[in-house]
């Protein structure tokens, strides 16, 4: 099994309702995303760019790419990244020692640090009392790893992990359901008859900085709108 | 107050300064640091690569005596192998504060990842350290059996004096040829760290090694140079001198193979024109032009002067050449850091709006009032927590060394040679710097 995920480019209306739903169904802190939608050549989200009248905007939703040559993980000196047996990069929070390697070899910007206590930076913002956001208790994989936790402890890495905690049971990650749009289509890529092979083989797609061979099993559909 | 108490009392006031930053650090988080999400690595790793750097040159020195039998720095093998121990103790040391988590570094011992260069960075520098450290133990053993003192010698008593002065030197010759190829490995695997990685185009070229091994030829030739000029003192340099012209060429040679490095870096970076390399190209020469600047032209103006007759021919002037090495060698550090964390490596081309190269943002890590969360740059300053906790190497160096130098006898008379010897009575009254 290779879990992965296409993105349908051509629906995407920029909405972020997915960096919202994967923010707080992961309890992320304060000025840490692990999904990010923003309109690219723009420096506004939702502005659109162009030269002699000829407008564009179109939308890019990042997250981990899922890489099945995962940088992170050969940088990683304790095998804190690692990849399961679901084809799903993971960080065990227990065992990494916060060196940031990994932040340096991702090419997509994904990685988060845990730069202070994430109960403090939750607390400073001055959400209501007693307000708490995200799946409430910790999930271990298999072999007993710590691959989420509401509060992370400070001074590890943490990233999107396709929602393990809800797709290890055989739920679809948050950013998935949170769509309107269904841009999101999740499922395996070693069965030939799941729906986001056939979109691959049916129509073209593409994965970010695809020459840097870091095979990301995140696959985007081109946002084709044809207009000729 | 004798000159080495002064020293002795500033290391550990460094090492105190250090230590309590880091008490705060560990206490409040890496926040107290100006690295955030997208800026990940900063003063802290720069200053490791500075002390593995300069720990090269107790090896190169004491292996050139044996490998192309340069007599003239046999005096001081000691002081080399001295400084590359306390070098690399002090680089060991800076990696723990960078850690987010310093309690569970024993992880990379139990389960490490040989995928991992930094993995194998801990290896080779770990032997390093242990190298570096026998090769001063072995160098000192006869004095110690003769003094009666020093330490892990009580298995030397049983033999006699010039059994222990052979094995001695049988060692010294064993460790540092078993050394040189590990100082060449620490620099090549520190390099690799940075070099192996494809998200960095700053860094991923296969010229980094070898300029890593240049820089260090030069920067840890010039602390020994330094160390043994302190040592030996203005009064005695003339009895010296030789040496530390050889030195002062080693540092030169090397330095003209790293601008070589630099020259042919920078072509490779520039000539095909990529956006991405342009981008990098700007950083370095545009928003970082001045730092880049203190990096080129400090050294080349050292080694400029080294070769002259004049800038290798007085203790002044090695002192001098030697110090604006060392900043423009810590500035090049540095300088792995700005322009590798300000090129995102996730840029995309947007044709149709006649975009070469925008880059992704990427979330700070942070959310303060009237500061963005998204940014694709990050103006990092190390914040003065920092600048306090990278002290801990400089301490460590300094207290290592003037600790040694005043414990024992790191330059042995009797090498110098006979036709000096009657300039060495002279000599002995008045002392350089009083380290006993
Ligand atoms: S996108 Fe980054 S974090 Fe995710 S697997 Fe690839 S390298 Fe690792
Ligand atoms: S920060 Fe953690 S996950 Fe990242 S490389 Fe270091 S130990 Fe591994």
């Amino acid at each position: 099994m290779r879990l992965g995920m296409v993105i349908d480019l051509d629906r995407c209306i920029g909405c972020r309702s997915c960096a919202v739903a994967c923010k707080s169904h992961n309890a992320q802190p304060p000025g840490t995303w692990w999904n990010r939608v923003f309109t690219p050549g723009s420096t506004f989200h939702q502005a659109a760019v162009g030269k002699a009248g000829a407008l564009q905007m179109n939308f890019l939703p990042v997250s981990c790419q899922m890489c099945d040559n995962p940088p992170c993980q050969k940088v990683c000196p304790t095998g804190a990244t690692y990849t399961d047996e679901r084809g799903v990069v993971l960080i065990d929070y227990e065992r990494c020692i916060g060196c940031r390697y990994c932040f340096a070899a991702c090419p997509y910007g994904v990685r988060q640090f845990n730069w202070e206590d994430p109960k403090k930076a939750k607390e400073r913002v001055g959400y209501k009392e007693g307000y708490e956001y995200g799946y409430p208790v910790d999930f271990r994989d298999k072999e007993g790893r710590l691959v989420f936790t509401p509060d992370r402890p400070a001074g590890v890495a943490e990233k999107c992990t396709f929602c393990v905690q809800y797709t290890a049971n055989g739920e679809e990650p948050a950013c998935t359901r949170g769509c309107p749009g269904k841009v999101r289509i999740f499922g395996d890529l070693d069965d030939p008859n799941s729906e986001v092979s056939k979109l691959i083989g049916k129509r073209p797609s593409y994965r970010l900085k695809e020459e840097l061979g870091t095979s990301p099993k995140v696959f985007y559909l081109a946002p084709t709108k044809p207009i000729r | 107050m004798k000159r080495s108490n002064i020293l002795m009392g500033l290391a550990i006031v460094l090492i105190l300064i250090s230590l309590g930053a880091w008490g705060y650090q560990l206490h409040k988080g890496l926040i107290v640091t100006n690295m955030r999400n997208s800026f990940s690595w900063g003063l802290y790793i720069a200053t490791f690569a500075f002390f593995v750097g300069v720990a090269a040159g107790g090896l190169i020195v004491s292996s050139s005596v044996y490998l192309f039998n340069i007599e003239k720095l046999k005096p001081f093998t000691r002081i080399a192998s001295l400084s590359a121990f306390a070098s690399i103790l002090g680089a060991g040391a800076m990696i723990f504060p960078d850690m987010g988590r310093v309690e569970r570094v024993w992880k990379i011992f139990v389960h490490p990842n040989f995928t991992s260069p930094l993995v194998w960075d801990v290896i080779v520098i770990t032997a390093y350290l242990i190298i570096t450290f026998l090769s001063v133990y072995v160098q000192l053993l006869p004095d110690w059996r003769k003094e009666g003192r020093g330490f892990f010698n009580n298995w030397t008593k049983k033999r006699s004096q010039e059994e222990i002065e052979v094995l001695s030197k049988k060692w010294s010759k064993r460790v540092a040829l078993i050394g040189l190829p590990v100082a060449i490995l620490i620099h090549t695997v520190t390099a690799l760290i940075f070099a192996t990685q494809g998200s960095r185009g700053w860094w991923n070229t296969a010229v980094m090694p070898p300029d890593f091994v240049s820089v260090a030829v030069a920067s840890g030739t010039a602390l020994v140079m330094v160390i043994s000029l302190l040592t030996v003192g203005k009064e005695k340099f003339y009895q010296y001198e030789e040496a530390f012209q050889t030195m002062a060429l080693i540092v030169a040679g090397a330095l003209v193979v790293h601008f070589f490095f630099v020259t042919v870096d920078l072509l490779v970076h520039g000539w095909w024109g990529k956006p991405e390399a342009n981008e990098i190209l700007s950083l370095v020469f545009g928003r970082y032009g001045l730092l880049y600047a203190t990096e080129l032209l400090l050294p080349a103006f050292t080694m400029i002067f080294f070769f002259t007759k004049r800038g290798k021919g007085s203790f002044k002037t090695l002192m001098i050449g030697s110090i604006l090495l060392f900043i423009g060698v810590f500035v090049h550090r540095m300088m792995l850091m700005f322009p590798a964390f300000n090129a995102i490596p996730l840029t995309l081309a947007i044709p149709g709006a006649g975009i070469e190269s925008w880059a992704y943002p990427i979330a700070l890590g942070q959310f303060s009032e009237g500061m963005p969360v998204f940014v694709n740059t990050w103006d990092y300053a190390p914040t003065l927590v920092e600048y306090a906790v990278a002290l801990l190497p400089f301490g460590l160096v300094l207290f290592v060394v003037t600790a040694a130098l005043r414990m024992y006898d790191f330059l042995p008379q009797k090498r110098v040679g006979k036709h000096l010897a009657s300039k060495i009575e002279q000599a002995k009254a008045p002392k350089g710097i009083d380290f006993t």
